[in-house]
């Protein structure tokens, strides 16, 4: 089964995925910091053991497992495929996980809080992945009473997260946007909305690959809808501001626009080692150039697929053996030599 | 100067800590002064915003504020023990008491950050269900509260309020104690 970042690309612009994320906890027991190891895994044996009909529920098939139970390698692969934080990652205490096979659905235990759901679809989708988080919700609800508050809404460990426990985000492409002058007064502009953006593999110019993540501050004092409808409305503004530059890009400079989009293609398919820097700048190119339409691939690709398949851990996993610097950039190169469809004859 | 936390990068961020009165002097590199996240900026989304230091710590501390911080001190959550310097350390509770224990401390503060004070949206369907541990051989009693563990709350509460300087909220939790307390004798 395809997971769901693996699925050829629909047209979505350049909204790549989007976000829900919910933070529960079990009511009458302490949060996860302060139960001692036995404690916390008692707590996650019975959170799974009341959650192990979950496929009857939705159809899907889930696995479960235990962190700890796992290679460092392929929690680090968790990690960049945004399953787990890096938190919960170095966590040493006992942390359970619920994936769905698709990865896009999963359930972390006693992580941060008892219960994090996750859910996660291509595109801009977050009322209906907030409608089948909700849903879950519930599911887990009548097994599981939460610990909740009439002031401060669901407790959760960190006030931060309090009253909904709701984060509503958006991971846009803005490789134009993003080198605009404007661009850092804008996103400062955007907090007096209640939405905070950032680079989502740095700050400011070292976020290669140009990927921004939208989400909202507030989690008290708004309605699940009205952040839904929040994060939806700012990031459906980035994209229509993104569209704008690129299309003056395109009319006052297509030649440049194709000339990178190709050289680009051509570096990823044939070059024989790659830092992690390098084939990120590419890939947002080939990223950009393939929205545009100013090239194209036999078959559908998703470049979000490859950005994910370049990082570390994941060509650490693909290797048998641990691999130094160099050895990596040559994977990386290799990877991308294999994956990257070829292009179709030009049609102009 | 190399940076503390990586000691990789030239350091080229000095900034200083102040927690409960004690200064601690720190030298990062932009990269890991970022991860570290003291202007409050990104860290947010993984639920790690500084809220205990927004409390203390970074924004300083005057005199006054220093003796409210020894009363704070004492503040103590009875359920898990979290104490308010804990508290302002890693910006996280401990259980769903620490919100009541904390309560008068958070309110301003957490309407500064969160830009409203109470819970408006979904709330929990089920919460009258029996839970799922029901089926595991441990059964889960739906603990009630002791009246001492009541009392004990309550007066983990009370140091709050004075330290607070609310006083009309601390007279009323003493009367609660004592009403409490009255009522345990006459049981014994
Ligand atoms: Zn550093
Ligand atoms: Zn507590």
């Amino acid at each position: 089964m395809l997971r769901w970042f693996e699925k050829a690309e629909t047209s979505s612009g350049n909204i790549v995925y989007s976000r829900i994320r919910l933070a529960r906890n079990w009511d009458g027991h302490m949060f996860p910091q302060k139960l001692s190891d036995e404690e916390g895994l008692d707590l996650v044996k019975r959170l799974e053991f009341g959650l192990k009909d979950l496929t009857q529920d939705d159809g899907r098939t889930y696995e479960y497992a235990l962190l700890n139970d796992l290679k460092d390698l392929d929690r680090q692969a968790l990690r960049e495929r945004r399953i787990l934080n890096s938190g919960t990652v170095a966590k040493k205490s006992p942390v359970g996980i619920i994936l769905s096979e698709d990865e896009a659905t999963s359930i972390v235990l006693n992580g941060d809080d008892h219960i994090r759901l996750q859910i996660l679809a291509p595109g801009l989708h977050l009322e209906e992945l907030w409608q089948r988080a909700d849903r879950l919700d519930d599911y887990i609800n009548a097994r599981f009473p939460y610990a909740f508050d009439e002031k401060y809404g669901y407790l959760t460990s960190y006030p931060t997260n309090t009253g909904t426990g709701l984060r509503a985000c958006a991971i846009l492409h803005l490789p134009t946007l993003s080198m605009g002058k404007k661009f850092s007064n804008m996103l400062a502009e955007l907090s007096r909305f209640g939405v905070t953006i950032r680079g989502v593999y740095g700050e400011g110019s070292e976020n290669y690959g140009a990927l921004y993540e939208v989400a909202n501050q507030k989690t008290l004092g708004q309605s699940e809808k009205e952040i839904v409808e929040l994060v939806t409305k700012i990031a459906r503004q980035l994209d229509a501001q993104e569209r704008k530059v690129r299309r003056m890009a395109l009319e006052n400079h297509r030649l440049e626009r194709e000339d990178e989009a190709y050289k680009s293609y051509g570096i990823l398919k044939y070059a024989r080692r790659l830092t992690r820097k390098d084939a990120m700048i590419f890939l947002s190119q080939l990223m950009a150039g393939m929205a545009d339409r100013l090239i194209r691939t036999e078959e559908p690709c998703s470049v979000y697929r490859l950005m994910l398949g370049i990082q570390t851990a994941n060509l650490q996993k693909l290797s048998s053996k641990p691999l130094n610097q160099e050895e990596l950039d040559v994977a990386r190169a290799a990877y991308l030599r294999r994956e990257l469809p070829l292009l179709r004859e030009q049609i102009s | 100067m190399l940076c503390e936390k990586c000691r990789i990068r030239e350091a080229n961020i000095k900034y200083t800590e102040i927690i409960n009165g004690v200064k601690k002097e720190h030298n990062l590199c932009s990269q890991c002064a970022r991860e570290m996240d003291f202007t409050g900026y990104s860290a947010i989304f993984d639920g790690e915003f500084p809220l205990g230091k927004l409390l203390s710590g970074l924004l300083g501390v005057g005199e006054e504020e220093e003796q409210q911080e020894d009363k704070l001190a004492q503040v103590v959550c009875p359920t898990c023990g979290t104490s308010y310097e804990e508290f302002v350390k890693n910006s996280r509770f401990g259980c769903s008491d620490c919100y009541s224990v904390f309560d008068l401390l958070m309110s301003d503060n957490i309407k500064k950050l969160q830009g409203g004070d109470a819970h408006v949206g979904k709330r929990p369907k089920y919460q009258k269900m029996q839970p799922a541990s029901a089926v595991l051989e441990k059964d889960e009693e739906p603990s009630r509260r002791t009246a001492k563990e009541q009392i004990e709350l309550l007066k983990a509460k009370l140091s709050t309020a004075i330290a607070e300087e609310e006083y009309e909220q601390a007279a009323k939790y003493r009367d609660e104690i004592r009403e409490l307390e009255k009522e345990e004798n006459q049981d014994a």
